[in-house]
């Protein structure tokens, strides 16, 4: 007999979308609809959290192996659950009063169930499946303001260029099961491995050029972000956090399975490439993030350098001459990095959401996202203030917030590795971002306030009290709680 | 719970409860209750330190426990003679600015708040035994003086907070690369991952790191340049004199008075052991960074229009003392008396603490009596405010060095110490003491002497409040100037140990040259 017990996660979030959505068609006062959401999501995060430290708890044996649960999944699943719960929360409040809110809170939980089936993806094609589920419900979701033209043109950039990348995606994932016959990732890495011929020949770089393109695009990394400013800036601010903190993160799952396990054989050619792209991509979001003029779109710039941090850890893992200790500490931070800015980075987006709504409902201008905007906020608004600086702090990684935490074991990481040069430009790069967000905090705090005290709405303070909480929690938290779920996370992926 | 720890929660239950205040007197209130008992409680570690002090470890007070045992972070605290007077000059500056800050009204919860933050953060790098928290705190600091300088500082503000800011975090997270270097090649070589500043900078000194001479002084550079930077040390003082000018007084008085402190104190708990196996050439490139700050100072002050620039740039100077210091102190040499030069520099870190309070704070008096800080407009101030000219010059010549001020006992100190291994550096520094006499005398000579500028209007005398601080720290100075005793003997305790033991630095000292004289 199968225990089946640890799909329950994706198995009650699916269930609640379909709840959602066929509920909402007979009722009238469809607010109830979020709290469902909510229960569903928080039901599906505590089970989560309740496996964390178990090693493998779901081998996929009646799938063929196509899905598995283990603790990799299990915090990749953490951190969707979380932006889902934090999302779902501003959502009451931005979308209380909207007549279609059941089909955002549906394709929310099926956004979510898509990344979810991802990490837990140990098969090339279920992976594609988990990734065209979240892409399709986050096209939308990004549209869903459908009378502003930002929103639409956020959705359709990020729809071609999403169809673009699943493109090449499929096109390198077609190679590589052609090369060796199985789109299981365990399988191809025991391919690879055993037929070093296979290593060399032209077909497999093709397919890592389209599948590093491909993956590229999903976490943006410069020259593939042209479409990420433009589609974090325009979409609705919640959907923005959902996309920023969760959609990227799934793409880092896929691409950790793929790469790490599955195309570890090829790693001396795939090192050059991640380490031009991780230099490009944090030097580039951040130099861009510098400046900018609206608060959105910085933050969706900074979203581009985290991922540049986050690629450090495919760099550390393909250096030949790493020990294995610091792979898997490269490894091991990069999930906390991920699940810190995640956290992070989700709230922040919610922040200037309840920023620019508090900015319209008092103020007379064309961009409420607009940094001049925020002149004085530390008095016009200051719980608002007090916790979106805390946010930032956690994302320039300024301790006592996790975001710093995170940010240490990964840059240790590259000490470890002997990567000197590398970990000299992480670390310039991140003072290099203390900048902007100062910037903005100064804005807030010895600003001139442009009008009055605004009435800050509960509900958003609450979800950024609760990210805040979280990852203050999580920096003092005794006997490292993330990293070492990270840690045995990391040991599923590299086996090392 | 140690004293420590309670000294810590005392400082952040303060900041906390000041935050949530509404008027002045309330948050003036609960700001002076933690201060002052941090004050009471670093007093009794002073009484108690011969009690409690370890004589294996030789710290006292010491405190572990764990925190991140994956990565060998842990919470661990202790304080010896280097340490303990540098939380007696933190807790007695931040104690006597809230004093000093009696009618603070602009945002009176958060500016005592982040006053109490400061004093938390400051302490919290001098009593940190682990490399984690240490830099935890040490970044923790940017914090609060960028508050400081944004929201009370003067025209030019968002300059010279986001230049401190940035410039102090370049510094500090290069110098958190040497960190990681150390803590991996300890850990690779071990097998112990730790963060444990005793464990890892013995591990270095002992030379038990089989790593190659590149990465010894990486881990050396990169951590000699944070401090460097944080002391700061031509060339790389430029944020300091912005910094000075734009902040409220406050900030300045902890920034020159404790701040620049850490960069001193981390120069004698990290890198001084390291001397000895890094390339010894980097203990002359100390050296020489104290000589360019000390010659370059009095020439950059005597330039200054701006009163407060030039007590900043006076900072900048008497920084470059304990560089020297520090290291003549560690070079070979038969002659005790380099603990001389060595307990000189501590105590120059705690003589300077103290007088560089009482000069920002007349800097600080005067602009708020007279609206202005150029030393042109100034002039004839002691017909107006006698007791602040009292102050003031008994302040000045303390700085320059006059006898029976403590800042004597710790430049004599170096000097005398630091002639027998570095005996062309001191004649070098020398050249600087008739010009750093000069810009004191005529800074005093141009403000408080001469023909009364009579568009300054009817200048007001000190008040209470700004006086009774600036005496304390005066009568503390003049007092340590006479009988340096209680706060050296702790110190010259320390510097035997490092010195003479031969547990820190080998016995004699680093031989750098044959005969181990200084080799020109």
């Amino acid at each position: 007999m199968v225990d089946y017990t640890a799909l329950l996660p994706a198995g009650i979030v699916i269930a609640t979308a379909v709840i959602v959505l066929l509920t909402g068609l007979f009722i009238e006062q469809k607010k109830i609809l979020g709290y469902i959401t909510l229960v569903g999501l928080l039901t599906s995060l505590g089970l989560v959290l309740k496996g964390w430290n178990a090693n493998v708890i779901f081998d996929g044996a009646p799938f063929y192996g196509a899905i598995v649960v283990d603790p990799f999944a299990q915090i990749f699943n953490a951190m969707f659950l979380i932006v889902g719960v934090l999302v779902a929360i501003a959502a009451l409040k931005a979308y209380g009063d909207n007549p279609r809110q059941d089909e955002f809170y549906s394709m929310m939980l099926l956004a979510t169930v898509g990344m979810m089936v991802v990490a837990m993806s140990k098969d090339l094609l279920t992976l594609f499946i988990g990734f065209e589920l979240a892409s399709i419900a986050t096209y939308a979701m990004a549209g869903f303001d459908k009378r502003d033209p930002k929103s639409i043109e956020a959705a359709l950039k990020y729809f071609l260029i999403g169809g673009l990348s699943s493109s090449l995606m499929v096109f390198g994932m077609a190679y590589i099961y052609g090369l060796t016959g199985s789109t299981n990732i365990d399988t191809i890495a025991s391919v690879f491995g055993a037929n070093p011929g296979l290593v060399t020949t032209p077909a497999i770089l093709l397919a890592m050029v389209m599948l590093i393109a491909g993956f590229g695009f999903k976490m943006a990394f410069v020259p593939f972000h042209m479409w990420a400013p433009d589609t974090y800036e325009g979409a609705p601010s919640i959907v923005s956090a959902l996309l920023a903190a969760g959609s990227k993160k799934m793409g880092f799952a896929a691409a950790f399975r793929i790469f790490i396990v599955g195309l570890v054989a090829m790693k001396v050619d795939w090192y050059i490439a991640f380490m031009i792209l991780a230099v490009l991509t944090m030097t580039v979001g951040n130099i861009l993030a510098v400046v900018q003029t609206s608060v959105k779109r910085m933050l969706a710039y900074s979203s581009i350098a985290h991922a540049g941090y986050i690629a450090v850890v495919f760099v550390v893992v393909a250096y030949w001459n790493a020990p294995d200790s610091a792979v898997n500490l490269a490894v091991t931070g990069g999930l906390m990095h991920a699940f810190s800015h995640a956290i992070g980075k989700a709230a922040a987006f919610i922040a200037v959401g309840a920023i620019a709504y508090m900015i319209l409902s008092k103020d007379k201008v064309d961009d409420p996202n607009h940094v001049s905007n925020y002149d004085g906020l530390a008095k016009r608004a200051p719980m608002t203030a007090f916790l979106f600086a805390l946010l930032l702090c956690s994302l320039a990684g300024i301790p006592p917030l996790f975001g710093f935490t995170s940010k240490f074991v990964l840059f240790l990481s590259t000490i470890e590795a002997g990567l000197l040069g590398l970990a000299i430009i992480c670390v310039l790069n991140s003072a290099l971002s203390v900048y902007y967000y100062a910037k903005v905090v100064m804005r807030m705090y010895w600003g001139e306030p442009k009008g009055e005290a605004f009435v800050e709405p509960s509900t958003y303070v609450f979800v950024l009290a609760i990210a805040v909480i979280a990852l203050i929690a999580l920096f003092f938290a005794p006997g490292d709680l993330v990293y070492q779920w990270a840690e045995t996370a990391a040991h599923a992926v590299t086996g090392v | 719970m140690g004293l420590i720890t309670i000294l810590l929660l005392v400082l952040l239950a303060g900041a906390i409860l000041s935050l949530l205040t509404k008027t002045t007197a309330q948050a003036r209130g609960v700001a002076l209750v933690s201060s002052f008992g941090a004050l009471a409680i670093s007093i009794l570690m002073y009484l108690m330190y011969d009690a409690n002090f370890n004589t294996v470890t030789h710290y006292a007070f010491e405190e572990s426990g764990t925190w991140m045992p994956s990565i060998g972070i842990g919470y661990h605290v202790g304080v010896d003679g280097i340490s303990l007077p540098m939380v007696i000059l933190a807790t007695i500056v931040c104690a006597l600015c809230t004093v000093f800050s009696w009618t603070e009204s602009k945002r009176p919860n958060q500016f005592f708040a982040l006053l109490l933050l400061m004093d938390l953060t400051l302490i919290g790098v001098f009593v940190s035994l682990d490399f984690f928290m240490f830099y935890v705190f040490w970044e923790l600091t940017l914090l609060p003086m960028f508050f400081l300088i944004g929201i009370w500082g003067g025209p030019r503000k968002d300059y010279s907070a986001i230049k401190f800011l940035i410039y102090t975090h370049i510094a500090s997270v290069l110098m958190m690369l040497g960190i990681f270097a150390l803590y991996y090649f300890h850990g690779a070589s071990t097998g112990i991952y730790t963060f444990d500043i005793p464990t890892l900078v013995n591990a270095y000194k002992d030379g038990i790191l089989p790593i190659s001479q590149f990465w010894l002084d990486f881990i050396f550079v990169t951590i000699m340049f944070g401090f460097m930077v944080k002391m700061p040390s031509v060339p790389f003082h430029t944020w300091l004199p912005d910094a000075h000018v734009e902040a409220p007084t406050i900030g300045s008085i902890i920034l020159a008075g404790v701040l620049l402190k850490m960069g001193g104190y981390g120069l004698f708990r990290v890198l001084l052991p390291m001397m000895g196996v890094a390339s010894t050439w980097f203990i002359y490139l100390i050296a020489l960074f104290g000589l360019v700050s000390i010659l370059y100072s009095p020439f950059a002050a005597l330039a200054q229009k701006d009163l407060k620039k030039l007590v900043a740039f006076s900072s900048i100077g008497h920084m470059g003392f304990i560089s020297l210091g520090v290291a003549a102190s560690v070079l070979a040499g038969m002659d005790p008396a380099r603990v001389v030069a060595h307990t000189g520099a501590m105590f120059q870190m705690f003589s300077h603490g103290i007088i560089t309070c009482v000069l920002f704070g007349c800097c600080g008096v005067i602009e708020h009596h007279t609206h202005t800080r150029i030393i042109d407009d100034l002039g004839g101030l002691t017909k107006k405010m006698p007791k602040l000219a009292i102050l003031m010059i008994v302040g000045f010549f303390a700085s320059l060095g006059l006898p029976l001020c403590s800042g004597f006992v710790a430049e004599f100190g170096i000097l005398s110490g630091s002639y027998h291994t570095m005996p062309i550096f001191v004649m070098l520094a020398a050249i600087s003491i008739p010009f750093t006499a000069g810009y004191h005398l005529w800074a005093v000579q141009r403000t408080m002497f001469g023909p009364y500028n009579e568009y300054l209007g009817d200048v007001k005398e000190i008040k209470w409040f700004e006086f009774l601080p600036l005496a304390i720290w005066t009568i503390i100075f003049v007092v340590l100037g006479i009988y340096p005793e209680p706060i050296i003997g702790m110190m010259q305790t320390t510097a035997e140990y490092f010195l003479l033991s031969g547990d820190v630095l080998p016995i004699g000292g680093i031989h750098v040259a044959a005969g181990g004289a200084f080799p020109w």
